[in-house]
């Protein structure tokens, strides 16, 4: 084994705790910040498979041939959007306290992306209905007026826009796949903020990023001088069928 | 992260090149620290974040507390575009401040087809590309890395050069820099004067004259003072076991080259291939012990989590301690799921533990490099292998299930005949016989063997140093020779771009005044030369045209054994006495014994060096 003592943050009762027979399954919630918002979900997967073995967690791998951590994840978030609600399931193979999770997988993370929250989960992935969206656009000619517009925009139905899946393309109708939005001007730094709320079901996803595709295509906004114009989106909350948020 | 950056990243491929944040990266209180330095990879992030050297350079410059080294990559052409249209300069990935506010900017020349990234940077950073351009205030550029070794080409570019390893050079470079800032007795031109005084490596090329002759050759070197040294000779770490050691590592979120430790486990090579430059740049061979280089290990692994651990060195089965290393290492990798993996493999030394040892499971194919397809022209080479060795080593390979093998040869060696290129094509064939006489082979699955053919390069500092390299007309014709004689199905057959070669040869033998010939480049847009979607050989070649440049001269000239040859300003340890001796040698189809057999007495034992096997130097 390693050289022991070597990683401070290593709980000493890890070394005697017996293994249990069925791994446990723990929910870690983690934010994903700044620079991190550039990193595709397959870097995140890889990352956090090397964080997990950094930490020194009991982690419980899989039987057989070629052994790796178990590793799920909720909901897509796609390149370009930040997010203070991303979940991932992890197991392991020791029963330990939980708070002391959270101190050695933090240990091994950096202040764009940490963990905010590790617990035992109730409730499956399958559950989040919808996600919430912060977004913040500053573009030349922002305005209460814009604003309105804006609003009008998305809540009109169909406000068509083309997907692209792996599968090709299709049309959608996204206004329909925004449950509720708030548009509202900010004279203080002449930015409009939206608040969204938006469909997030395996079968109904709808990325963020089309909202500004739309703007882009029907406003020509953000299509131009990218100094001057540029937005940002956090995924703020998810949320479930009954729009309770989703732990 | 700077908004307006931030939005453009959207607009660009692989974004998490650009936007740093990463878990181990440095970070200092810039209004505290004395130096800046910005150390910059002349290639890609993902190349440049798994080179080795740079992370060491990396973690001894950040030791000195009031030095605050950041890394730089080149972003590639999408991303520059982007830069130039906001006009945002080329910026560190720590701060992300323009590099052009620094102190220093370091190069790691890890290869000539990178020395227009090296001046597409500098243009990045918005500085004259020229030291004798760049103002009092401007930073002091320095070169390093295995290219630095024939600094000529790029010499007008650099302030000062540092020959060989950097992990003392670098620190005292800054030191001396801090101490005359603090002691208000600096100026640039002392600085550099002082630094070649005092400092042993430093290669200032600007305080050396160079006149030629009428035919184009260099007539002589001259010092403009008498203090410094009329050559420079090469720096390094003697006690391997010592030698700083990064305990830390910046951990990339994208994929990269090499995502794994990559634990270097000794310096040198004990062959001498006569081809081959870094077989002699390195010498002496300078060891690890097993047991730093298992605390070492375990150490990358915990700061890591990678789950790989890679055995670097130039010709790791060389390594005198391999059976204790790898069983040490084995005692904790594999309850950490953690897989060695060798680089390189020698077939005389290729045997069945040690492939147990490493088996990985990931990989059902294995790498040789026999070099020339006959015993002959192996012995002109010196790669002291037959192929009764190879015959053996795959054999061993099949045996364990693998079907896959893959052959390094070269084309445009010395000497070489049609002869010797249908033996590349047998050696593949009766690697594919072995697979079928292998009685225990996988027979579920085909043989593979595939030949990758590179084009041999004249380079500084080898036996080989003077020969001209063949016309592309040649290379190219025996390229087609030999793919007319490999009629073996399964064998697969790939050779490099012989065009590339040559624009790496005339950079790798050039002298100063191809310095123009890049700054044309560079005013033209050359960029990511090594990349085969960016490289454009006419283009190159109207480069040479516009500014007087003969490729010939360079690339295809037999340089005469008399003659005094660009890179003689720098001493390697590797006398020219040697080199001469071994290409005599060559055409004489002699070979020379290893290090560790015989010390053929090459000079390098005046480096010193422990763990080495050197007879000691009389000082
Ligand atoms: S001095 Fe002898 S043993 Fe040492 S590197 Fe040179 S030839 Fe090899």
């Amino acid at each position: 084994m390693l050289s022991e003592g070597s990683k401070i943050t290593r709980p000493e009762y890890l070394r005697i705790l017996p293994e249990i027979e069925s791994p446990i399954t723990v929910r870690l919630k983690f934010v994903k910040l700044g620079s991190l918002q550039y990193i595709s979900h397959l870097d995140l997967q890889r990352t956090f498979n090397r964080v997990l073995v950094r930490s020194g967690l009991p982690i419980w791998y899989t039987k057989g041939f070629n052994p790796h951590a178990k590793l799920v994840f909720s909901t897509p978030l796609s390149i370009g959007t930040q997010s203070e609600c991303e979940f991932l399931d992890i197991r392991l193979d020791r029963e330990m306290p939980l708070e002391d999770i959270k101190r050695m997988l933090n240990a091994e993370m950096s202040d764009e992306m940490y963990i905010t929250d590790v617990y035992i989960p109730n409730a499956k992935f399958s559950d989040i209905a919808f996600c919430e969206y912060e977004y913040e656009l500053f573009f030349k000619g922002a305005s209460e007026k814009a604003a309105d517009e804006i609003k009008t925009l998305f809540t009109t139905s169909p406000l068509n826009m083309i997907k692209r899946t792996k599968s090709g393309e299709k049309e959608i109708d996204i206004a329909s796949l925004i449950k509720s939005i708030e548009v509202a001007f900010c004279a203080e730094d002449n930015a409009v903020r939206m608040d969204a709320v938006l469909s997030a079901g395996t079968d109904n996803f709808l990325n963020p990023e089309m909202l500004i595709t739309a703007l882009k295509e029907r406003f020509a906004i953000f299509s131009g001088d990218l100094s001057s114009e540029w937005y940002s989106i956090i995924r703020k909350r998810s949320l479930d069928s009954g729009l309770k948020e989703f732990r | 992260m700077n908004k307006n950056i931030s939005t453009i990243l959207k607009a660009v491929s692989k974004p998490g090149r650009y936007s740093g944040g990463e878990y181990g990266q440095i970070i200092k209180d810039k209004t505290k620290v004395k130096a800046r330095f910005a150390f910059c990879f002349p290639d890609t992030y993902e190349i440049g974040m798994s080179n080795l050297g740079m992370r060491i350079l990396y973690g001894v410059l950040n030791e000195e507390s009031d030095v605050w080294c950041e890394r730089v990559y080149n972003p590639w052409s999408d991303m520059q575009e982007q830069m130039k249209k906001y006009g945002i300069p080329l910026t560190a990935c720590e701060s992300g401040d323009p590099i052009s506010d620094f102190d220093m900017i370091g190069f790691t020349l890890q290869y000539e087809m990178s020395y227009t990234n090296v001046l597409n940077m500098l243009d990045l950073a918005g500085l004259p590309l020229k030291s004798s351009e760049r103002a009092e205030d401007s930073p002091i550029i320095i070169g390093g890395g295995p290219c630095a070794y024939n600094p000529e080409p790029v010499a007008d570019f650099f302030d000062l050069f540092n020959i060989g390893e950097g992990e003392e050079m670098l620190p005292e470079l800054c030191r001396l820099y801090i101490k005359m800032k603090d002691e208000g007795r600096y100026t640039k031109a002392d600085y550099l004067h002082e630094a070649a005084r005092t400092i042993e490596g430093i290669y200032v090329p600007s305080l050396y004259e160079v006149s030629y002759n009428e035919d184009g050759t260099i007539k002589e070197y001259k010092p403009k003072y008498d203090d410094i040294p009329k050559t420079v000779r090469k720096r390094i770490m003697t006690d391997m076991d010592s030698s700083y050691f990064p305990k830390k590592v910046v951990m990339p979120y994208i994929e990269t080259v090499h995502d794994r430790v990559m634990l270097e486990v000794f310096r040198g090579c004990i062959r001498g291939c006569r081809f081959c430059q870094a077989g002699i740049i390195y010498r002496p061979v300078r060891e690890k012990s097993p047991e730093v280089l298992n605390e070492q290990a375990k150490c990358l692994f915990e700061a890591t989590g990678y789950d790989e651990i890679s055995l670097t060195s130039l010709s790791i089965s060389d390594y005198t301690e391999l059976e204790a290393l790898t069983d040490m290492l084995l005692k904790w990798t594999d309850d950490n799921m953690v897989s060695l993996s060798l680089p390189s493999l020698r077939v005389d030394s290729f045997t069945k533990e040690l492939m147990d040892k490493i088996a990985s499971v990931r990989s059902s194919s294995l790498t040789f490099a026999p070099e020339a397809g006959t015993q002959r022209l192996r012995d002109v080479i010196n790669k002291n292998v037959t192929e009764a060795d190879l015959l053996r080593a795959v054999n061993v390979a099949f045996e364990a299930g693998k079907n896959k093998v893959k052959l390094y040869f070269m084309e445009g060696l010395p000497t070489e005949t049609h002869e010797d290129l249908e033996g590349i094509s047998r050696l593949a064939s009766s690697v594919v016989d072995a697979y079928y006489k292998c009685p225990t082979r996988n027979k579920a699955r085909q043989p593979q063997v595939t030949i990758s053919v590179s084009c041999f390069i004249p380079k500084p500092f080898t036996p080989f140093q003077w020969v001209a390299q063949d016309t592309i007309e040649t290379l190219e014709e025996k390229q087609r020779y030999l793919g007319s004689k490999i009629t073996d199905r399964k064998v697969v057959y790939t050779h490099h771009d012989a065009r590339v070669s040559r624009i790496e040869a005339v950079l790798a033998r050039g002298d100063r005044r191809l310095s123009a010939a890049l700054e044309e480049a560079c005013r033209e847009g050359f960029k990511f030369d090594a990349w085969d979607e960016c490289f454009d050989y006419d283009r190159w070649i109207s480069v040479f045209e516009k500014t007087g440049i003969d490729p010939a001269f360079y690339a295809n000239r037999e340089l005469s054994v008399d003659e005094v040859l660009p890179w003689d300003i720098i001493d390697c340890g590797v006398t020219k006495e040697f080199l001469i001796r071994e290409y005599k040698n060559a055409k004489n189809e002699k070979t020379t014994p290893s290090c560790r057999e015989k010390c053929s007495g090459c000079g390098a034992n005046k480096l010193g060096g422990e763990r080495s096997c050197c007879p000691k130097a009389v000082k």
